[in-house]
């Protein structure tokens, strides 16, 4: 991505600094969560509240991990084939954003 | 202008091979391994909440799995590359504010780092299973 260094930069790190809150509240919450039943555990996604932060760990996780494979992508792979794997990364991360809330959605309050 | 290939007239970055190890090199390794598992591993959580989803059935199928012995490792592996990969973060962090780049620092930090995740993943580990009722 030329011209662009600086921007990816500062926002792969300040998707980090979004990230760890959510990481060590994911953590922690499957720590807790882990022998839940069926209906223990989808009562607890199904709050508002997990839901945002659970979508908004995914998404913003996702726009992390997208500059990040863009990055390792850069050092291995040149021409075409860079432009075949960053699409790829592209409808990879997307997808895993669009299925994570899709589930959201679908599983109501 | 035509262009004629002689890499000879080029630089080469040694080999991978070729360098002596040392932990800082194994810590950004590490980092970017860790980074490319967390990648693959988004998987994981989609499956999750996607057996959440669907219903009983799938939840149970999927926590099946979660909870036997091979799950019990990948639930492991997850939490040290999550662990392992915020603190290279927050190391990176501090370098790119200036600090802690002195070599026997960064040394100490690569330890301290590849220490903490093992130490806290153990604690998970127990903490998950305690919470499971194993």
């Amino acid at each position: 991505m030329a011209h662009k260094g600086t921007s990816t930069f500062v926002m792969q790190r300040a998707s980090a600094v979004v990230l760890t809150p959510l990481i060590l509240w994911f953590v922690a919450s499957v720590v807790i969560h882990a022998g839940d039943s069926y209906a223990d555990a989808r009562a607890w996604l199904a709050s508002p509240v997990t839901k945002m932060l659970f979508g908004a760990l995914i998404t913003v996780g996702a726009f992390h991990m997208r500059i990040g494979m863009h990055e390792v992508l850069a050092d291995y792979f040149h021409g075409s084939l860079n432009r075949i794997f960053n699409t790829a990364n592209w409808v990879f991360v997307v997808a895993v954003v669009a299925a994570t809330w899709l589930a959201l959605f679908s599983i109501g309050t | 202008m035509t262009n004629v290939y002689r890499p000879a007239d080029r630089p080469l970055s040694p080999h991978l091979q070729s360098w002596g190890w040392t932990v800082t090199m194994a810590s950004s390794i590490t980092h970017r391994a860790t980074g490319i598992a967390l990648y693959g591993g988004t998987l994981l959580l989609l499956l999750w909440v996607w057996s959440l989803a669907l219903g009983e059935e799938a939840f149970t199928f999927v926590a099946g799995i979660m909870g036997s012995p091979f799950g019990v490792v990948v639930f492991a592996g997850y939490a040290f590359a999550i662990v392992q990969h915020m603190f290279g973060g927050w190391k990176h962090f501090q370098w790119d504010l200036g600090y802690g780049l002195d070599y026997e620092l960064a040394k100490k930090t690569a330890w301290a780092i590849y220490a903490a995740s093992a130490v806290i993943t153990f604690g998970l580990l127990i903490a998950g299973l305690n919470a499971k009722g194993a």
